[in-house]
């Protein structure tokens, strides 16, 4: 009887294989992302938006290709955790949107400077809910950083919510900034210094 | 008896493939019922994923993610804030559920809610990167509420962070700047290579030390190759032709392999982040740099030149990028970098 029930098992074992290869054949995050990051690079590439003087424009056409892959309200959830409960549907809309702009501001603002590098697909792994694919970011003088995409499946579609660096993920970051911060002082200073670095942004872009 | 282990196991195959096309395009339903199956046959699924549905599957009201050590973790945080009500908000930051203790705590408490998350942390620090090791899938993020870094001496380290920031901005970028106008970035490269070339001893050590045979012949072999072929070190053909990748293990590794715990956060000046563990690790590995020779045979201050020299130069090469992009984009950038020292450290130390 024993014998008989892990048999059983192995078979449910490889049922559960071939479900995840058919599974992984219908979405693919590792695909899906690189797919993305390819489009980037396409704008990135393309010779009439490149220049200092082009740089709001290219990021704006870069903003469009591939800030749809990335679920800011999830990472907006996770980085202000616990906290994130106690606010008011309007002001988790504003944290989102402010969030949001940091974000946007530390990755596109990155582009500026692309000079050739290159992002290596390694691995993938996923269950139904999450996936994290693993790249590998290579500049031109040939250093290696690893790169770790955290996704999650939205109802079919698989989104970004965290960006792991050498080990540093993004939302951990910043969740030990806000953590840090709604510490020792009220939520609406967060909002302040949220702000301010939104603004800090813009007049380092306008200066640019 | 055979005949019906084999012929179940084949019916349970035959049906699987079958289901399997046909909820190809539908990922769901596939889960599910995969799930089903899981569940009657006790665990035996190939891998722990699917296990871990099988425990979502049949508690739905614990809606948290990070199904692989959602147990184990549970049992950590209760370890650390046993008999706080409060318990249940730290353990589900996702918000599935509201909790009553919640909805109408009055601010004094959640204050107390604060602490007593924090001290759970700062205890139950090693347990839960332990625990985190092994996990790739899924969400390790959730976990750790508050950071866990201890910082005693946070007024003082802001102090040297803003002395650093400030030297950095106003003497170290733009020499380096001008530098790398001057000096090409191969040059620069090579540069690296060769102090690298010659630390090799250090890395060489700590791998012996951490119990990595292959750690150690890697950096030998690394060694021999560019010393010879890659002309003295300047050049790195045990990475470029034959993929051997250098070895970043370094004596704070080493103690930390050793089970000796962080210690609090210290930012030295000029030095930047580290803590107990690695500063006592920082003067392990300059005993163990041939550089530091240089001030027995010359002098102290062409060792301390020669070393500060091959700092500078990974700055212009990297160091600079990376220092900016932690801190550019932070809402508080001490934190960032101290956070980010941490992760980084972290991963290096399980490598």
């Amino acid at each position: 009887m024993k014998c008989r029930k892990m048999m059983l098992g192995i078979g449910v074992g490889m049922c559960v294989l071939l479900f995840t290869s058919a599974f992984s054949l219908a979405i693919e995050p590792g695909k899906l992302l690189m797919e993305t990051v390819d489009k980037g690079f396409i704008v990135l590439k393309n010779p009439s938006l490149g220049g200092v003087e082009k740089t709001q424009e290219r990021r704006q056409a870069l903003w469009k290709e591939i800030s749809f892959v990335f679920n800011f309200e999830e990472m907006s959830k996770r980085a202000l955790g616990q906290h994130w409960k106690k606010r008011s549907s309007e002001e988790k809309k504003e944290f989102v949107e402010l969030f949001t702009n940091i974000l946007k501001d530390a990755y596109i603002g990155k582009t500026d400077t692309y000079n050739g590098e290159k992002i290596v697909l390694l691995r993938e792994k996923q269950d139904s809910e999450y996936a994290v694919v693993q790249t590998k970011f290579v500049t031109k003088n040939g250093t290696e950083i690893a790169v770790d995409y955290s996704m999650l499946n939205n109802g079919g579609e698989w989104k970004i919510y965290d960006v792991v660096i050498e080990g540093v993920s993004m939302i951990n970051n910043y969740r030990s900034q806000f953590y840090n911060i709604l510490l020792k002082s009220p939520y609406e200073t967060l909002v302040k210094r949220m702000k301010e670095k939104k603004t800090e942004g813009e007049t380092a872009t306008a200066a640019k | 008896m055979r005949k019906s282990i084999f012929s179940s196991v084949f019916f349970v195959l035959v049906v699987c493939m079958c289901m399997c096309f046909v909820l190809a395009d539908d990922p769901t339903p596939t889960v599910n019922q995969s799930d089903e199956t899981a569940g009657d046959s006790k665990g035996t699924a190939p891998y722990a994923v699917s296990e871990d549905k099988e425990l979502k599957g049949t508690h739905v009201e614990l809606k948290t993610p990070a199904p692989v050590e959602q147990p184990i973790e549970t049992a950590n945080k209760n370890k650390g804030i046993a008999e706080t009500p409060a318990v249940s908000e730290s353990k589900e930051p996702e918000g599935t559920k509201d909790t009553n203790v919640e909805s109408n705590t009055p601010a004094p408490v959640e204050q107390a809610v604060n602490a007593v998350n924090a001290e759970g942390e700062s205890k139950s620090t090693s347990t839960v990167y332990a625990v985190n090791e092994d996990v790739e899938l899924g969400d390790n993020n959730l976990k750790i509420e508050a950071p866990s870094v201890r910082d005693p001496f946070q007024p003082y380290n802001r102090g040297v962070f803003v002395f650093n920031d400030k030297a950095y901005y106003y003497v170290i970028r733009p020499v380096y700047k001008g530098y790398n106008k001057v000096v090409p970035e191969k040059a620069r490269l090579s540069v690296r290579n060769f102090f690298s070339n010659i630390r090799m001893p250090g890395r060489f050590l700590n791998c012996l030390f951490q119990g990595k045979i292959n750690g150690a012949a890697t950096e030998l072999a690394r060694f021999v190759i560019n010393s010879t072929l890659g002309l003295g070190g300047l050049f790195d053909p045990a990475k470029s032709l034959l993929h051997l990748d250098k070895q970043n293990e370094d004596f704070g590794q080493t103690l930390a392999k050793a089970n000796m715990g962080p210690g609090f956060y210290i930012e030295w000046p000029f030095l930047g982040s580290s803590n107990v563990r690695d500063t006592i690790g920082y003067i392990g590995d300059l005993a163990m740099d041939p550089l530091s020779i240089l001030s027995f045979i010359i002098n102290p201050l062409i060792a301390g030149g020669t070393s500060g020299y091959n700092t500078f130069n990974d700055i212009s090469v990297d160091g600079g990028d990376t220092y900016e992009s932690v801190t550019k984009s932070a809402v508080d950038p001490y934190i960032a970098l101290q956070d980010a020292y941490q992760q980084n450290r972290i991963k290096k130390i399980k490598e």
